[in-house]
């Protein structure tokens, strides 16, 4: 075994999940920031130089506060549910490529934690379990509203669960791999159609895909408008509602975790990753992603939140049909298409 | 003893400890929780084997979807009103033993004759590689040699998918017509008309209220106040007996 190769992935895993943590603290500012300017409002500038030790303050008193646990709780199962949700947030950006390889110290180093030859099925799987954290925790608070909010989280996953995975076959089709550093390798070769250099992100040839997956994904996420398992005003706090303290910022924090990982993961298959017109680096990826993050705040600032059966209906009356059709338009440009070209 | 070895025995170990938990929990839902650690247990011991579709798969169909949708019913259902869930019905429970002890019997046979040692077929590691990878190899097996199987699968789920569309669909075209008119009852109540010249008039009694619709054969429900209401069992209320 190759000691070395196998501590400097150890150091560069460490060092992604140090920065997602990081982010996340910053993400709820940035979310906070932005649906203040779009609301016509100053947002946090009080604690430290333009508000910017608000998340900090936020933490210590999320730490600090009294861990309720309800009387009636399955007390086992609600004390494990937030960390199951907060401790598979983080796992899927170890398969997103960061970069190539470099060389530090004379040892090659991989810029992506792990190149799993299922890397995108892994990072669905992960969304699988990740749904477990909510349904157990609204079950186990002993609670109404939040067994509700823990319902329909589970019947809204299971659907656009499957709209997700089929909006990405159509790249799998195009680039006949499921590992994404082989899918970011394949849109580093620009096209060129008559001297005209086009690069070959997966979003011109797959609009379609593009926009399924990114409604997909913010369902998966539970943002608005489809964040009907924590909808405040119906249900109070959804499956959140008796949980206090740290436990509650599990819940909070696994969610911007997983808005970060989507996002990370929308730029890697859709809009090349880490490649850019000049200079390619893990910046592009950075700005790309954040792009994806404004546009989800964009949208909880812009939409209502959707009834529970226009949600169902939109997955399987609209979205699913869309994303079936797409896989064949697909498979039938991939047999024939590409020889005419 | 190598590390692969070994950590196949811990989860391995921790796989049938879980699956122990499934049968022997007392709540459903642990039940359940115990039945998705043994699967992802599972999943587990198949990328030691380098089979990481496979394991994916598990995790995405059968974690992520069919447990996730066990739990649904489960949550919904309360452990209370299971009485048969544990004891009663020693016939089932001896015959469940018998056929349980038969399989272990037959399964032990198998593993200690070393009867179902399989022969290594065409897919070699390096026939693996060649392709591409193990998807890539699995894909290819399922869709050549495999097709019909495939198919003829695709179309029995499509049937059981179009069963339940059936079971659940009302009875009759008529009460189906009812379920989606539901009869809506209009309670009395003061007209605008009446507000106009400022003075509140009395409420009309409840008698002069009106059905809008034929109601069919469906229980309509009156209450005069709430507490009407909370005589009936309210969905997901446990019930004290």
């Amino acid at each position: 075994m190759n000691w070395a190769a196998f501590l400097s992935n150890y150091i560069f895993a460490f060092i992604v999940l140090n920065v997602m943590l990081g982010l996340m603290a910053y993400m709820t500012y940035f979310e906070r920031k932005v649906l203040a300017a779009m609301q016509d409002r100053v947002g946090p500038k009080r604690t430290g130089p333009f508000g910017l030790l608000q998340p900090i303050a936020d933490g210590i008193k999320l730490l600090a506060k009294e861990d309720i646990v309800p009387k009636n709780a399955d007390r086992l199962v609600f004390l494990v549910a937030p960390l199951l949700s907060f401790v598979l947030a983080p796992l899927s950006a170890a398969v997103i490529p960061f970069g190539g390889t470099v060389t530090v110290f004379g040892q090659e180093v991989n810029l992506y934690v792990a190149d799993i030859n299922v890397a995108v099925l892994y990072v669905l799987a992960l969304g699988g379990m990740g749904v477990y954290g909510i349904i157990l925790g609204g079950y186990a608070s002993a609670n109404r509203y939040s067994l509700l909010g823990a319902l329909r989280s589970a019947a809204q996953v299971i659907s656009y669960e499957i709209v997700l995975g089929l909006s990405l076959v159509g790249v799998f089709i195009l680039s006949g791999t499921l590992s994404l550093v082989q899918i970011l390798e394949a849109q580093q070769q620009p096209l060129s159609f008559g001297g005209v250099q086009v690069p070959n992100w997966y979003i011109l040839s797959q609009p379609l895909g593009f926009v399924l997956f990114l409604i997909a994904a913010v369902a998966e996420t539970n943002r608005a408008p489809f964040d009907l398992p924590e909808a405040e005003s119906e249900l109070i706090g959804g499956f959140h509602t008796e949980y206090s303290g740290f436990r509650f910022s599990f819940f909070f924090l696994a969610e911007y975790i997983n808005m970060i990982a989507v996002s990370l993961l929308a730029a890697t298959l859709f809009l090349g990753g880490t490649d850019g017109p000049i200079a390619d680096g893990v910046w592009w990826l950075a700005a790309k992603a954040a792009l994806f993050l404004f546009f989800y705040i964009w949208l909880r600032t812009t939409l209502p939140r959707f009834r529970y059966d226009q949600l169902m209906g939109l997955a399987w009356k609209v979205l699913l049909p869309l994303a079936l059709i797409n896989i064949a338009l697909t498979g039938l440009i991939r047999l024939w298409g590409l020889g005419l070209l | 003893m190598s590390a692969e070895v070994l950590v196949f025995d811990i989860l391995g170990a921790i796989a049938v400890l879980a699956a122990a938990g499934v049968v022997l929990a007392r709540n459903p839902v642990h039940s359940a929780l115990a039945l998705v650690v043994s699967f992802v247990n599972v999943a587990a011991i198949y990328v030691i084997l380098r089979a990481e579709f496979l394991a994916a798969a598990q995790i995405i169909v059968y974690t992520g979807a069919i447990l996730v949708l066990v739990l649904f019913v489960i949550m919904l259902v309360d452990p209370d009103n299971l009485p048969e869930f544990h004891g009663g019905r020693p016939v089932q429970r001896l015959l469940a033993l018998i056929l349980g002890l038969a399989l272990l019997g037959e399964v032990m046979a198998a593993i200690l004759t070393r009867t179902i040692v399989g022969q290594p077929g065409p897919w070699s590691p390096q026939a693996v590689a060649a392709v591409g990878g193990n998807t890539q190899a699995l894909g290819r097996v399922l869709y050549s040699g495999y097709v019909l199987p495939i198919q003829v699968t695709a179309v029995l789920l499509l049937a059981a998918t179009i069963g339940a569309l059936v079971l659940a669909r009302p009875d009759t075209p008529r009460v189906r017509a009812l379920v989606r008119d539901t009869a809506t009852i209009s309670l009395a109540h003061p007209r605008g008309s009446e507000m106009a010249n400022g003075v509140e008039p009395a409420l009309p009694a409840l008698a002069a209220g009106q059905l809008k619709l034929e109601a069919g054969e469906r229980t309509l429900v009156m209450a005069k106040s709430g507490d009407d209401f909370l005589d009936q069992p309210v969905w997901g209320e446990r019930h004290q007996s």
